[in-house]
């Protein structure tokens, strides 16, 4: 009795120390989330001069601003377009290939291999302007498509590493079990694979939109059209050669990011703890 | 390997080499390509030709100081990263997964820094670093310290690290928490009726049951830090002070879109792959990500 | 097999969403902007069946409708980016037919690369505003412009607003006129008056003057001179060299560095020797040496006539001729300005005959009289005539005295040498300052790229 209050106890001290330690780290992080939203109500010259007090005086002064610069509407449904439609794909095609470089020993492997780490290295500078010309060429400037297939090609190594890390970490057991009982390949990827890869794939999810939709510089090379941008676009707003608007940035950040939380929130929930403890069992 | 029939593979890898293939690799190819000609635009106007100068721009890496201190620069980040970015996420991640109360309040917040775009955390820090009524020298006022001048050439590389390195520990986090998330609760539930500490749970089971994710990590945190660009161009825009603080990323960018030297731009943009790939290799000879099948 | 096939169905399934997906953003594309296109040629097919049946005098004056594609640099937070949109505003009530997509942005360097790739591809705008010196060659090289001279003859009061000069001065390195301008710039050392008079010092009109000024600013600690060597040291690069070479040497492009420009760059680092700039004068944003300046902090800046707005203290900042570096060959008064911009109109639109008459009249509104006024503002200089404006803050007098003074006026540096050589003289002033490295060396590295 007395051995099991005394470990309890020392659970609950361990567990004191794991939160403060957690809790500080949370701090920095949270930091500049709160920075940018209290420096969005000041004027520019505030932010630069006491960024790290309260505004002298709550202006809406830079929100009004952000939301002349862009139709927010329709830039937040024209960034959902591009970096939903990325999202899915490279999903798809990453779990695919994932699925094609842990499961399978052929020639070729190690030099296919090698190929998707070293597209993780490309600069997206390099590679940007012969893209550019070959949308030109097949006229889809200012179309959609002409960010989201070079946003998937770029997002797609990362993708593809990661879901290996988490396939190679699957047991192999079900698989083999389902395939000696005459399931398919197919079947397999899409009845076993998938689901188990889950909290993998959002994990995967979330960084691809979030890369896609911070990613100002392909889409905006692709994307002229002011009615086509996406929201990110506000950010190109903010300066000219006489300065920066520090003002407008904090109000357009904030605008820019609410939406990648609520999207971030949403699917984390599938990063749950014991997914494939159940699987397992079944 | 339990796969005999090797005729879905096709499928399974043809959309995503077709992709890479096309806005990738065809597109570095006639990078590479271009670092032997001078550059006067970035497409090339018609009528307009540019001169083959050959092996010029390759002549050029060998005696660029500047080249030197971005490579410098970046293999030291890529070791930083390594340990710190990857280590303090797997710390952090194996802390969150034992606590029963708040993870999903951890997985969100750590996850800011990501999120907030680069200008912001930029514009944060050098905020905090300014000479002139910048946070730390407002402390140092407070303190009754002479001010610092927190960017000069002997201190700006670590102030510069020091949030690269913060920034991203989230995403590592996230990473690694799906992994030890994947871990089946019967094998701790089972440890700790054996008698197994929480320390001993750590090193024999999540170590090796996340090795694979890890391995993940450190290949990312590597090329990652090859790529290093937007956090240090903000803060330190062209490897100010004085050059010291280019990357591989920010050298690459000032040069092409800065500078307007295209072909060493392109230049580099290989040298920068071809690093990465050499030292992926390495890495993967040490690690091993593909032993445990 | 029957794997392979679902598999394959699979593959086809997703290449369908992706087509779909692609084919929702090409309509969506043509509801938003092709529809007016659209019914420019559908309105010309009514148009060319009525003529072939008879036209009433009523239907032939209706113009079709147009959509102009225009770009300008007054975009972002740029001061003139809210007269530019009331002027295109005004436009499009005066022409109901017209119909202006604008998609004007700051001018920075990437803005300038992707322009370039888009005339260079065939994706360039109607109608632009854009530079007209050599920061203009890439576009220029396209030669997808219409010249002054070519419009003239069709649209005789095309420009007819526009002095001589300004014409003259915004003409493209090759010598032809393409570009209407409506303001120009000048750059001046913008000084902290209420500074100079508590230490008692004299305006820096003489270098004797500004050393006396650096040394008891610096003794109590104020910031001589703020300045971002890394970020913005453009106006000290051309006031140095043009100091110490006098207007003619500066203004020549030569191939190797004249004595004169190495010694107006070595100036730097005497002056950083001097303790005269900021101390992370190496890492500070140009914005934030701004601050300095515009907080009492430092006592002087040397900026463009567009930094004149942004000064919260308008009664003691005032406007001092920059002086004359020992030796320098330059005549006090000498100051750098110009005009580096205008309207270009581009040969597809003036192939396009719809838009041939609105881009031409769209360039009219944006340079007559009125509109120039009100993009001058009393900064800089205007490109045609306009009234005097009459509520003019001290520091605006100031700089038009300043102005009017000026014994020379120079262009820019980069408005004669090619960007890449432009770019790599500005990377390279920081190491000049240092010592580390010399300006003849620098400079000379400088040309060569030039002259390649």
């Amino acid at each position: 009795m007395s051995m099991r209050s005394k470990q309890k106890k020392k659970f609950s001290f361990i567990n004191l120390i794991l939160y403060i330690i957690l809790g500080l780290w949370g701090i920095t992080t949270v930091f500049p989330f709160v920075w940018v939203i209290n420096n969005s109500f000041k004027p520019s010259r505030e932010v630069i001069n006491s960024s790290f007090s309260l505004p002298i005086e709550f202006t809406f002064e830079n929100y009004a601003n952000a939301f002349d610069n862009l139709n927010i509407l329709v830039a937040y449904k024209n960034s959902f377009i591009i970096s939903g439609s990325v999202t899915i794909a490279v999903m798809i095609i990453a779990s695919m290939m994932a699925f094609a470089m842990t499961r399978y020993k052929f020639r070729g492997k190690e030099f296919i291999n090698s190929l998707i780490i070293a597209s993780l290295m490309f600069p997206v500078f390099s590679t940007i302007i012969p893209v550019f010309r070959m949308m030109s060429q097949a006229n889809l400037l200012n179309k959609p498509l002409s960010v989201i297939l070079p946003q998937v090609a770029g997002n797609l190594s990362f993708a593809t590493v990661v879901l290996m890390g988490f396939l190679r970490g699957l047991p192999l057991e079900m698989e083999e079990a389902a395939y000696m009982e005459g399931a398919g390949v197919r079947q397999v990827f899409t009845r076993i694979i998938i689901p188990l890869s889950k909290p993998a794939l959002s994990t995967v999810a979330i960084f691809c939109f979030l890369w896609s939709y911070n990613d100002l510089f392909t889409q905006l090379i692709m994307i002229r059209r002011r009615i086509k941008y996406p929201v990110c676009a506000l950010l190109n707003e903010i300066s000219s050669k006489y300065g920066t608007d520090y003002g407008l940035m904090a109000s357009s950040i904030t605008i820019i990011i609410i939406p990648v939380l609520i999207v971030y929130i949403f699917l984390q929930k599938n990063i749950i703890k014991g997914l494939t403890a159940g699987a397992l069992k079944g | 390997m339990i796969y005999k029939k090797k005729s879905p593979l096709f499928i399974f890898l043809l959309p995503g080499l077709l992709l890479m293939i096309v806005f990738l690799y065809i597109p570095f190819i006639e990078n590479i390509m271009n670092s032997f000609y001078d550059m006067t635009s970035v497409v090339k106007i018609p009528g307009k030709e540019w001169n083959f100068i050959g092996f010029d721009n390759y002549t050029k890496l060998l005696s660029d100081p500047k080249l030197k201190i971005a490579i410098a620069n970046s293999l030291k980040m890529m070791v930083l990263a390594v340990i710190f970015q990857v280590g303090i996420a797997f710390i952090l991640a194996v802390m969150v997964s034992m606590i029963k109360k708040g993870q999903q309040i951890f997985r969100t917040v750590y996850f800011f820094p990501i999120v907030i775009s680069a200008t912001a955390i930029g514009l944060l820090f050098k905020l905090f670093y300014n000479y002139n009524g910048g946070m730390l020298n407002q402390l140092m006022l407070a303190l009754d310290k002479e001010p610092i001048n927190w960017l000069a050439p002997e201190l700006a590389f670590i102030m510069v690290s020091i949030p690269t390195i913060w920034s991203y520990v989230g995403f590592y986090f996230v990473i690694i928490l799906t992994g030890i998330s994947a871990i089946p609760e019967e094998l701790y539930e089972s440890a700790s009726i054996d008698g197994c500490s929480r320390l001993k749970q750590v090193w024999y089971i999540t170590i090796p049951m996340v090795r694979g994710v890890m391995c993940t990590c450190i290949t990312l945190a590597v090329t990652g830090a090859l790529k290093v660009f937007d956090l240090p161009w903000v803060i330190v825009p062209k490897g100010a002070p004085q050059g010291l603080t280019h990357f591989l990323g920010t050298y690459m960018y000032e040069q092409t879109f800065l500078i307007s030297n295209i072909d060493y731009g392109s230049t580099l943009a290989l040298i920068i792959v071809i690093l990465g790939v050499v030292v992926s290799k390495v890495v993967s000879r040490i690690v091993k990500p593909d032993d445990n099948l | 097999m029957k794997k392979v096939k679902r598999l394959l169905s699979l593959i086809l399934t997703f290449v369908l969403v992706m087509s779909l997906l692609a084919a929702c953003g090409k309509d969506a594309k043509q509801t938003d902007t092709d529809t007016p296109q659209n019914k420019v040629e559908d309105s010309k097919d009514d148009g060319g069946d009525k003529s072939g049946e008879e036209t009433t005098p009523d239907q032939a004056d209706t113009p079709n409708p147009v959509t102009l594609t225009t770009v300008s640099m007054h975009g972002g937070t740029d001061p003139n980016a809210e007269n530019y949109q009331a002027i295109s505003e005004q436009f499009m009530k005066d022409y109901p037919y017209i119909t202006i997509e604008d998609d004007s942005q700051s001018a920075d360097q990437d803005w300038k690369t992707k322009v370039a790739a888009d005339f260079a591809v065939g994706n360039e705008p109607d109608v632009i505003q854009y530079f007209t010196d050599a920061n203009a060659s890439d576009v220029l090289a396209a030669d997808k412009f219409v010249s002054i001279e070519e419009i003239k003859a069709e649209y005789p009061d095309y420009a007819k607003d526009t002095l001589l000069a300004a014409l003259i001065a915004a003409q493209n390195p090759d010598g032809v006129q393409r570009a209407v301008p409506t303001t120009g710039y000048w750059e001046g050392l913008f000084c902290n008056k209420d500074l100079f008079d508590q230490y008692g010092l004299d305006l820096p009109t003489d270098w004797d003057k500004l050393l006396t000024a650096i040394d008891t600013f610096k003794a109590n600690d104020i910031i001589p001179i703020a300045v971002s060597l890394n970020n913005v040291p453009h106006y000290w690069i051309e006031f140095l060299m043009l100091s110490a070479a006098g207007p003619e040497s500066y203004t020549s492009v030569p191939e190797t560095a004249p004595e004169d420009w190495c010694k107006g760059l070595e100036m730097f680092k005497t002056l950083r020797d001097l303790g005269a700039f900021p101390v992370d004068t190496d890492t500070i944003d140009n914005d934030f040496a701004g601050e300095l300046f515009k907080n009492k902090q430092a006592a002087m800046q040397l900026d463009g006539s567009w930094y004149a707005g942004g000064i919260p203290d308008q009664e003691n900042t005032v406007l001092c001729s920059f002086p004359v570096i020992p030796g320098g060959k330059a005549q006090p008064g000498f100051m750098v300005g110009g005009i580096s911009s205008g309207f270009y109109i581009t040969k597809k639109a003036w192939e396009d005959p719809d838009k041939r008459d609105a881009a031409v009249k769209f360039v009219m509104a944006h340079t007559n009289s009125e509109a120039v006024t009100k993009y001058w503002g009393g900064n800089g200089q205007a490109a045609a005539k306009v009234e005097p404006i009459e509520s003019m803050t001290s520091l605006g007098i100031s700089g038009l005295e300043y102005s009017s003074a000026a014994t020379s006026i120079s262009s820019p540096t980069d408005s004669r040498i090619s960007q890449e050589a432009y770019n790599t003289l500005v990377a390279g002033i920081v190491d000049v300052s240092t010592g580390a490295r010399t300006a003849e060396d620098l400079l000379n590295e400088v040309l060569q790229i030039n002259a390649r």
